[in-house]
């Protein structure tokens, strides 16, 4: 009897999201079955590759792939960061400057470094960048987003005043087959982004910081009180976005062969739809890797649809607004709360 | 004795009245000084530099130009005022004043520059409601709407116009944004008027005493039976219909226009609506101020123009700007906190 009550328990309960707790000790069939039951995301994204195929059968080539898998990194390594960041309630729209000015530094020191020497110093200047956006932040205590919009035109400007609006090709071809290179037909860039995915996905559920961060994230005060380093915390995260978007840059600028100021403009747009549209809901306190996994394949194939079918490139500005928007407004519907931290 | 007793206690009473009366009018005071000293100080800086280092700034053909500069940028700032005031914001002013001037621009060359004027005007109202109704209705976060409606206005903009300028080729239209009155350029001669209309409007009709209390408290307006949502439509309307009106005076000024204008125009302002006074918690609408912060930003670009300074610099400098104007604003409001509770 009680083996029958828990078996359609484990049937209802499959389907509803407080289920988990329930499932947990049905480990894995329980398990998958849920997590299938919440990826309605998956789902669309199928439909949607099925769908661009049929119409489009060159849709499947291997060049076709490896190209969407290629922009789908680009978006997805910096959405790695911004799902760390959302989850705390914060959001950085400083994206495309930490981008363009990390490729740069990439391109003007390649001649006379190693690769590994230019990877470095990419990423600590993202670090830098983050870290300057997360004292703004945290100490001026300036509003998240309006701090990173000054930011991103201040880095921006240092980008241009670098390069004198030029454009700085990178001609070491090492670094370009480096960043491109392809096994079969999986880019290994794209490797690296599920693993810097799998890290979020860790950093977020399976650490002392990642606790902190939903802590702060959800309630803020209350992390305060609780004696959390929310401070230390708030910095780190935004130190830790800074270095994904220099990884981003990295890649974007070893496929596009070069680098300069306006390479990533409006790409924070991309980035937080990625997000948003992956199931990070933007009130914080929680966050989805797996979902910003999906989100950045599904722009990066609907794009990919876009440009096959010759819609016009300028629909991908109002597609992606209003995908974003829609996104946020079926949350706030289904949790009827948008109140956003940091917002004023 | 119980006399005696409650005397005492109604004495203590009065006396901690009038103390927390005197701390809060010298909490006022101090809060006036931070906010006149944050934008006078420079503008008058900013103004003597001007004078005295560069060539040509006080020529009349410089000074027509500037004050035209600074009547369209307080026009966007009058509306941004009044969301930020309501602790809102819009990011899309920059796309919805491109598309307003191509609209504009348009209708002139087909009916006229009276209808062409009134077509951006309407435009910029409806962009605006877009903004608000998602924002009310759909309860999307306002920067997280308006940084949709950002990618989606200027896509719109885009296919509007094909990529391609658009020339004006009525001579009537294109002389308002030049013409004078007594010597004073017509934008400038608007933006006052309307400046103190609003001001008027927001200080002394009750229809301006809801929005300060909106601002200042929604949930205390709430409680109150202020119609808040009518209140935050009303806002976004205006800061879209503000753009609508600085993109028909953009229009006659440049007389060509193409759908990638006044990109980062969001920046500008709220650069100078937080630099004039207008503090981003809310509830403290500072037309005034605005209008100052301005002409200060109009005075800067001019300079940097005449010094020839790479327009690469300008962002820097809008970047800097903005991270001061906020800094002044939590400072202002760190002491104005301190100065209530009693300490210092």
């Amino acid at each position: 009897m009680t083996k029958n009550a828990a078996t359609q328990e484990r049937t209802i309960g499959a389907s509803r999201s407080r289920a988990s707790e329930e499932n947990s000790k049905q480990p894995l069939l329980g398990t998958i079955f849920d997590f299938a039951s919440r990826q309605y995301l998956l789902g669309i994204l199928v439909l949607l590759c099925i769908g661009v195929g049929i119409l489009k059968p060159a849709f499947w080539s291997g060049g076709n792939i490896s190209n969407v898998l290629f922009q789908a990194t680009f978006v997805g390594l910096a959405a790695c960061g911004m799902t760390l960041l959302i989850a705390g309630g914060i959001l950085d729209l400083s994206v495309g400057g930490v981008i363009a000015v990390s490729s740069i530094a990439v391109a003007t020191v390649l001649p006379y470094t190693t690769i590994g020497g230019a990877l470095a110093l990419a990423l600590v200047i993202g670090a830098l960048l983050g870290l300057f956006n997360g004292l703004l932040v945290t100490y001026v205590r300036i509003a998240p987003f309006i701090a990173t919009l000054g930011t991103l035109y201040l880095f921006l400007g240092v980008a241009f005043i670098w390069t004198s609006g030029n454009v700085v090709s990178i001609t070491s071809s090492n670094y370009r087959s480096f960043t491109t290179e392809t096994i079969g037909r999986i880019p290994v860039p794209f490797l690296i982004f599920i693993a810097a995915a799998f890290l979020t996905y860790c950093l977020l559920y399976r650490t002392y910081f990642g606790r902190t961060l939903r802590a702060f994230g959800s309630n803020e005060r209350a992390a305060v009180l609780a004696g959390m380093p929310v401070k230390r915390t708030k910095v780190l995260v935004f130190v830790v976005a800074g270095i994904c978007f220099a990884l981003a840059g990295v890649f974007m600028s070893g496929r596009l062969a070069s680098a300069e100021g306006n390479m990533a403009i409006g790409f924070e747009m991309d980035v937080i739809a990625a997000v948003v549209v992956g199931g990070t809901a933007l009130r914080g306190g929680r966050g989805t890797a797996f979902g910003t996994f999906v989100g950045a394949i599904l722009f990066a194939v609907l794009n990919n649809a876009l440009n096959l079918l010759g819609v016009a490139s300028y629909w991908q500005y109002v597609l992606t607004g209003t995908v974003l928007v829609t996104a946020i407004a079926i949350g706030a519907r289904r949790s009827s709360s948008a109140e956003v931290r940091g917002a004023g | 004795m119980a006399d005696s007793t409650a005397a005492v206690v109604e004495e203590l009473v009065d006396d901690d009245r009038k103390r927390s009366a005197e701390r809060a009018r010298k909490a006022e005071q101090r809060r006036r000084v931070f906010q006149n000293a944050g934008v006078l100080i420079p503008f008058i800086l900013v103004l003597l530099a001007g004078i005295f280092i560069i060539p040509n700034f006080i020529s009349s053909s410089n000074i027509t130009n500037m004050l035209v500069n600074a009547a369209i940028l307080a026009f966007v700032g009058y509306g941004m005022t009044v969301v930020i005031a309501v602790r809102g914001i819009d990011l899309s002013v920059g796309s919805a004043q491109a598309l307003t001037a191509c609209i504009t621009v348009a209708v002139v060359n087909s009916m006229g520059p009276l209808a062409g004027s009134l077509a951006g005007v309407v435009v910029g109202a409806l962009l605006g409601l877009v903004n608000g109704i998602l924002v009310t209705r759909f309860r999307v976060p306002g920067f997280i709407a308006t940084l949709s409606t950002l990618s989606v206005y200027r896509g719109v903009v885009l296919l509007f116009t094909g990529g391609a300028p658009i020339a004006s080729t009525s001579t009537g239209f294109n002389s308002i944004a030049t013409s004078s009155l007594l010597g004073v350029p017509v934008p400038f001669i608007a933006a006052v008027v309307l400046g103190i209309a609003m001001a008027f409007a927001l200080d002394r009709t009750r229809f301006g005493k809801h929005l300060v209390a909106v601002g200042g408290s929604p949930e205390s307006a709430l409680d109150t039976g202020v119609k808040i949502n009518r209140i935050l439509l009303f806002s976004y309307v205006a800061a879209g219909t503000g753009a609508g009106i600085a993109g028909v005076f953009l229009a006659s000024q440049l007389g060509v226009v193409n759908g990638s204008i006044s990109s980062g125009l969001e920046l500008e302002a709220i650069a100078i609506v937080v630099l004039g006074g207008t503090s981003m918690a809310g509830g403290r609408p500072r037309i005034g101020g605005t209008f100052i912060a301005a002409a200060l930003l109009s005075m800067i670009n001019s300079g940097l123009n005449l010094l020839n300074v790479p327009s690469f610099y300008q962002y820097v400098a809008l970047g800097a700007l903005l991270v001061f104007a906020l800094s002044i604003d939590g400072a202002q409001r760190s002491a104005v906190r301190r100065m209530l509770e009693g300490r210092n």
